[in-house]
C-alpha cells in the first residue's frame, strides 16, 4: 500500500482552474473569479497587475512582471488567504505576504492583515496552497542551451589539470537561456548552478530564475565549491583522495607561503595558486564542499576528508547513503539525491532503491531532493518530490527538501529557501497539492516579481493550434 | 520478500493465494506447441503458457475499471478464464469454484506497453559488457536482431515490471540509418533466453533513424554526415530491396516453370529411344529438361527491408523533426510501405494532421526535450494535440527509469493538455501507454485493453494510475500474477549476493 502522503487538501483531479485576481473590481479582498479557458491565463495576469486598475493603491504600482526589468525593483504584491507552507514545516492558515523590493515584508497569519497599507489591493489566495520557490540544488541551468552542442555549453572546462577550482560558474551564466523560463513558470525559482568535470570542477553560484537579467540573475556566487569523487580521476580511488588531501593541505597552507611561491622559493604546489585561493573559503567553512559519491564506502571516505579539514560538506548522489544514515546524521551532512534512482547503474550504487530518501529522513540526515545535472526538465522536481513521498518521505519534510533543505545545504539559507520577512521573495501559488500531476503553478514570484506564464514552448505550442492555416498557405 | 524461485510455478491467478502465502499453488506450466501460423519472416514465439484440463477462473472484484476501450466503470468486476479477459461488468456473478480477489479501491488497468525500450540490449550496470545496443559498424545493420542480444537478466526488467509494464518492444540503438530488427518481450521472470520472453506471435520491427544520430556516428567515418546521406541511404536501401525483391520473383517463376516443365507428362516421349551407348541425337536437346534455377544470394538486411515492402516487418523510426518525419512518410509512400510509428517525434504536433492521415503513430515522451539540436521544439503539449488532430499518440520511455512511471507521463501529458484547453479523457490518455502502443507492435489483437478475448495482462494501482502518489500494487501477464508489491518482486540472476541479508540468511530452495 502507498504512503498516503499528509498533504493538506485534496488534490484536484479535475483542476477548474480558478485564477487568481485582484479584487480590485468588487473592491473587496477575499474574492477569486473563475476563470475561462487556461489560454486566458497570461491575459488574465496582466489585467491582474494593470497599474490603472489600482488607483488607490498607497505606494508605487507594482512592477510589471517584465523579463526586461530588474526583479529587485518589483513593487509592493500583497497576497492573503493562502495556505501558507514555510518551507521549514510550519503552515500558516490564511495566511498574508507582502513582498516588496524583491523581499519579504510581512508573513503571517489573518492578524497580519492590519499591517498592510490602508487600501492596498491585495491578491486572493483563499484556499490556494502557497509554498517557496522551489529550489533546484545540482544544475547546469544557465551554462547549457543544448547538451549535445559544445557551442552551447560553458558547464566545464578544457584542461588537463582535475582541479579546477577557480572556475566560477558565475561568471558564464546566460540569464537570456530560453530554458529559465521553462523552470520558473512551473515553479522551480531558485538553483545552484554547479560546473562539471575533472576532481575539483569549480565554484558553484546561486541563482534566481530572473530572465533575461545578466546583472541580477546570481544571488550568491561561490557559494559551494563542487567536486566529483569516484575512482577516475587519479586511477584508483585511494589516489584520488590523496590527490583531493594534497590539494586541500596546499590550500591551507597557501595564503602563508604566498610571498615564498611569488619568489620561486616553494616546493613545486599540486595546483595552480588561483585554485589555492578559490579553496579558502570552504577551509574556512565559508562555503560548503558538495562531493558527488554514490558508493557507501566513498561517503565513509568523504566523511572522514571533511573531518581532517574541517569542512562544510554535502553529499549529491548518494545511491547508498541509506547505508550509512547513522554516520551522515551524526555529522549533519545533508545528502542531496534523485528520488527516482533506483537502478544499479554502476557497481557504485548497487543499493540504489526508491525510499531512499525516506531511509535518510527517518535517521535524522538532512535530505534535498533535486533532478541531478539536469537542465531542461527541472520543472520535474515537483514530481521527483511526490515521488519520494509516495515511498516514505512526510510530505512537509519533501517539501523542505526542495526549498530550505537546498538551501541550507548551500549556506544560503538567510536569504533563501522559505517564506521569512527579508529572504528572497521567491514564492508559487499552486493550483492543487504541489507535487501531485494534476496540480500547477498558478502564480510564481520571483525576487517579489510575478513570471509571465510565457516560454519558447508556449509560443510553439500557440503557433501550431491550428494547422489548417499551414495547408491554406502551402496547398 | 519472496524471491522467484528457479522453477518458478505458474503463478496463475489462482496462485495469488500461493504467493501470498495462504493457498497452495498453481501447476507447473504444460509446454504447448509454438504459436502456429506467424508470418514467415517472425520467428516462433514461446510456448503457450495455457495450462491443460479445465481453466482456472478468476474473478476480480469491486476496482474502478479502466478500460482503455472507451469505458471507466467506478465500480466494477473483471473475470479471468486462464490467460484471458472474458467479461468486463458491473457485478459479474462468480462462477462456481471461481477464485474472487477483493479490489475495492483499487485501480484497474491493462498492462502498460512500451514501444521503445533498450532494456536488455544496453543492461545494468552500464558497463562496457553490457553494451549491445549499437551496432555502429555500418550504416545499414537491417539484418541484425535485437533479440540475439536481449540480456534476460538485465535487473530493470523488473523495476519495468514493478511499474507496470507488461510489454516492450527491445529496439537496436538509432546509431544507423537501419539499425536492425526489433523484438517485443513480455516481462515475465524467470526467462533463460529471449524466446522466454517474446510476445507469442507479435511481428517484429525495424528500427529506423533520422537526423543527428547516424550523421554523429559515421560523419567522421565513410559517412553519411549529412540528411541528405541519411536519405539517400534509406532511398537506396529500399531500391536495392525492391530489386532484391524483383530477382527473387524472377526466380520464383522460373522455379515453378522449371517444377511444372519437370513434373508434367511428357506426351511426346521419342518412340523410340536412343540404343543406350549411342550419342544422343543434337535435335533430342530442346527436350531435355532445363538446369535447375539458382536461387539468389540470401540477404538478411534486404530480406528484413522486403519484410517492411511486405507489411509483415513494423517500420519504427527514431525521427524528431516535422520536416523529417514528412520526408519519411513521402518516402516511404514512394516505395509503398508505411512507417507504424515515429519515435520521439518531439515536433509530431507541427504535422499532426499528416500523422493521422497516413495513419502513422507517434511515440514520445511527456516533456523530454532540448538535450540536442532536433529535439529543442518539444512541448509539454505534444500528445494531446496529436490526440486532438486524430492521431495516434504514445508515450514511450526510451528510459530504465521513465519506463517504471509511464503512467505519471501519461499523467503529465494529459495535465498539460487539458491546462492549455484540449480536451483528454482519462481513457485517451490511458490509451497512449496501452491499446496505441499495443497497436503499434501489432499485437493490439491480444493485448492493451480490458475486453473480453484479450489476455489477462493487467495492473492493480493503489489508486488514479494518474496520481504521482499511486504505485502498482500487483501486475498479471496472461492471467499469471507476476509482481505484487512487498510479497512477490523477482530479481533478476545478477542482483544475488549484493543484499547483506542475502548472504546472512541463505535461502533454501522453497
Amino acid at each position: 500500500m502507498m504512503n498516503k502522503p499528509n498533504k493538506p487538501n485534496k488534490p484536484n483531479h479535475r483542476p477548474r482552474r480558478v485564477l487568481l485576481t485582484l479584487a480590485l473590481l468588487s473592491g473587496l479582498s477575499g474574492m477569486s473569479v473563475e476563470a475561462a479557458p487556461p489560454a486566458a491565463r497570461p491575459d488574465a495576469t496582466t489585467s491582474a497587475r494593470t497599474p490603472a486598475a489600482r488607483p488607490d493603491a498607497t505606494r508605487t504600482p507594482a512592477a510589471r512582471p517584465d523579463a526586461t526589468r530588474t526583479p529587485a525593483l518589483a513593487g509592493p504584491v500583497y497576497l492573503v488567504g493562502g495556505e501558507l507552507h514555510l518551507g521549514d514545516g510550519t503552515v500558516i492558515k490564511d495566511s498574508v505576504i507582502a513582498m516588496d523590493r524583491g523581499v519579504f515584508t510581512v508573513v503571517g497569519g489573518p492578524e497580519a492583515r492590519a499591517r498592510l497599507p490602508v487600501g492596498a489591493t491585495l491578491v486572493d489566495a483563499t484556499a490556494r496552497i502557497i509554498t517557496p520557490g522551489l529550489f533546484a540544488a545540482d544544475t547546469q541551468l544557465g551554462l547549457i542551451e543544448i547538451d549535445l552542442e559544445a557551442s552551447t555549453r560553458d558547464d566545464g572546462k578544457t584542461t588537463e589539470h582535475p582541479i579546477r577550482a577557480a572556475h566560477d560558474a558565475a561568471t558564464a551564466l546566460n540569464a537570456a537561456s530560453s530554458l529559465i523560463p521553462v523552470q520558473a513558470v512551473e515553479g522551480i525559482t531558485s538553483a545552484a548552478v554547479a560546473p562539471t568535470g575533472g576532481l575539483i570542477s569549480g565554484q558553484v553560484a546561486i541563482i534566481d530564475l530572473v530572465f533575461g537579467d545578466h546583472r541580477g540573475l546570481v544571488a550568491h556566487p561561490r557559494a559551494a565549491t563542487a567536486a566529483h569523487f569516484g575512482q577516475s580521476h587519479a586511477g584508483s580511488r585511494a589516489a584520488t583522495l590523496a590527490m583531493l588531501r594534497e590539494v586541500l593541505a596546499d590550500a591551507r597552507s597557501f595564503p602563508a607561503r604566498r610571498s615564498a611561491f611569488e619568489r620561486a622559493q616553494s616546493r613545486p604546489l599540486s595546483a595552480h595558486p588561483l585554485d589555492l585561493e578559490a579553496l579558502q573559503p570552504i577551509l574556512r567553512r565559508q562555503a560548503v564542499l558538495t562531493l558527488h559519491a554514490d558508493r557507501a564506502s566513498d561517503i565513509l571516505s568523504a566523511l572522514d576528508l571533511a573531518a581532517e579539514f574541517k569542512l562544510r560538506l554535502a553529499i549529491i548522489g548518494g545511491a547508498e547513503a541509506w547505508k550509512v544514515a547513522d554516520e551522515l546524521a551524526r555529522a549533519r551532512v545533508p545528502v542531496i539525491l534523485q528520488p527516482t534512482e533506483n537502478l544499479p547503474g554502476s557497481f557504485d550504487s548497487m543499493g540504489a532503491r526508491l525510499d531512499n530518501a525516506a531511509l535518510l529522513h527517518s535517521a535524522g540526515v538532512p535530505v534535498v531532493l533535486a533532478i541531478l545535472g539536469g537542465v531542461h526538465n527541472l520543472r520535474n522536481l515537483k514530481q521527483e518530490t511526490g515521488i519520494a513521498v509516495a515511498n516514505g518521505l512526510p510530505w512537509e519534510a519533501a517539501l523542505t527538501a526542495v526549498t530550505l533543505g537546498p538551501a541550507r545545504a548551500d549556506g544560503v539559507e538567510r536569504t533563501h529557501g522559505s517564506v521569512a520577512v527579508g529572504k528572497a521573495a521567491n514564492l508559487v501559488v499552486w493550483s492543487g497539492d504541489p507535487f501531485e500531476l494534476s496540480s500547477a503553478a498558478m502564480q510564481v514570484y520571483v525576487r517579489g516579481a510575478l513570471v509571465p506564464q510565457v516560454t519558447r514552448q508556449t509560443l510553439l505550442r500557440d503557433r501550431y493550434r491550428d494547422l489548417e492555416q499551414f495547408n491554406h498557405k502551402h496547398n | 520478500m519472496p524471491r522467484v524461485n528457479k522453477r518458478r510455478p505458474a503463478l496463475l491467478l489462482l496462485g495469488l493465494s500461493a504467493a501470498l502465502g495462504c493457498g497452495k499453488r498453481g501447476p507447473a506450466p504444460a509446454t504447448a506447441p509454438p504459436a502456429a501460423a506467424a508470418p514467415a519472416t517472425t520467428p516462433p514465439g514461446p510456448s503457450d503458457p495455457e495450462p491443460p484440463g479445465p481453466r482456472r477462473q478468476t474473478l476480480l472484484r469491486g476496482a474502478t475499471v479502466m478500460t482503455a476501450a472507451g469505458q471507466t466503470y467506478a465500480r466494477a468486476d473483471l473475470l479471468v478464464e486462464g490467460s484471458k479477459i472474458t467479461a468486463v461488468g458491473v457485478d459479474l456473478p462468480a462462477p462456481a469454484g471461481a477464485t474472487i480477489i477483493d479490489l475495492s479501491g483499487k485501480t484497474l488497468t491493462p498492462g502498460i506497453i512500451d514501444t521503445h525500450s533498450h532494456i536488455g540490449v544496453y543492461a545494468a550496470p552500464d558497463l562496457v559488457g553490457h553494451n549491445d545496443g549499437n551496432e555502429a559498424t555500418a550504416p545499414n545493420t537491417a539484418g541484425i536482431r535485437a533479440a540475439d542480444a536481449y540480456f534476460p537478466q538485465d535487473p530493470q526488467i523488473d523495476r519495468a515490471r514493478a511499474g507496470g509494464v507488461t510489454t516492450m518492444q527491445i529496439l537496436p540503438g538509432s546509431a544507423n540509418l537501419f539499425g536492425g530488427r526489433s523484438v517485443t518481450v513480455r516481462l515475465l521472470p524467470g526467462a533463460r533466453s529471449v524466446t522466454d520472453a517474446r510476445f507469442p506471435g507479435a511481428p517484429e520491427g525495424l528500427k529506423m533513424a533520422c537526423g543527428e544520430n547516424p550523421k554523429r556516428v559515421y560523419g567522421g567515418k565513410a559517412g553519411p554526415s549529412t540528411r541528405m546521406g541519411n536519405v539517400a541511404g534509406y532511398r537506396d536501401a529500399f531500391q536495392d530491396a525492391r530489386e532484391y525483391q524483383r530477382s527473387w520473383a524472377t526466380y520464383d517463376k522460373d522455379l515453378s516453370e522449371w517444377t511444372a516443365k519437370k513434373d508434367a507428362p511428357q506426351p511426346d516421349e521419342p518412340a523410340a529411344k536412343p540404343r543406350s551407348g549411342q550419342p544422343a541425337d543434337p535435335a533430342d536437346k530442346p527436350d531435355k529438361p532445363d538446369k535447375e534455377p539458382t536461387p539468389p544470394a540470401r540477404d538478411f538486411a534486404l530480406e528484413t527491408l522486403v519484410g517492411v515492402l511486405r507489411g509483415e516487418i513494423l517500420v519504427h523510426n527514431h525521427c524528431y523533426r516535422a520536416d523529417e518525419m514528412s520526408i519519411m512518410l513521402e518516402l516511404a509512400a514512394t516505395y509503398g510501405f508505411k512507417i507504424r510509428s515515429f519515435h520521439h517525434a518531439t515536433e509530431a504536433y507541427k504535422i499532426a494532421d499528416r500523422l493521422a492521415a497516413a495513419d502513422t503513430a507517434a511515440s514520445v515522451w511527456a516533456d523530454w526535450w532540448g538535450f540536442k539540436a532536433e529535439a529543442f521544439d518539444g512541448i509539454r503539449e505534444n500528445a494531446a494535440m496529436l490526440t486532438e488532430a486524430g492521431a495516434r499518440a504514445i508515450i514511450h520511455s526510451d528510459s530504465a527509469h521513465g519506463i517504471q512511471r509511464l503512467n505519471q507521463e501519461a499523467a503529465k501529458a494529459m495535465y498539460a493538455g487539458r491546462r492549455a484547453g484540449l480536451n483528454v479523457t482519462d481513457d485517451q490518455a490511458l490509451r497512449w501507454i496501452t491499446a496505441n502502443p499495443a497497436w503499434a507492435l501489432g499485437v493490439a489483437e491480444k493485448t492493451g485493453t480490458l475486453e473480453p478475448g484479450k489476455l489477462a495482462d493487467l495492473v492493480v494501482w493503489s489508486g488514479s494510475p494518474f496520481s504521482v502518489y499511486t504505485v502498482a500494487e500487483q501486475v498479471y501477464i496472461g492471467g499469471e500474477l507476476v509482481y505484487a508489491r512487498g510479497k512477490l518482486e523477482p530479481r533478476t540472476d545478477f542482483e544475488l549476493g549484493y543484499k547483506p541479508e542475502d548472504i546472512a540468511a541463505p535461502q533454501g530452495p522453497r
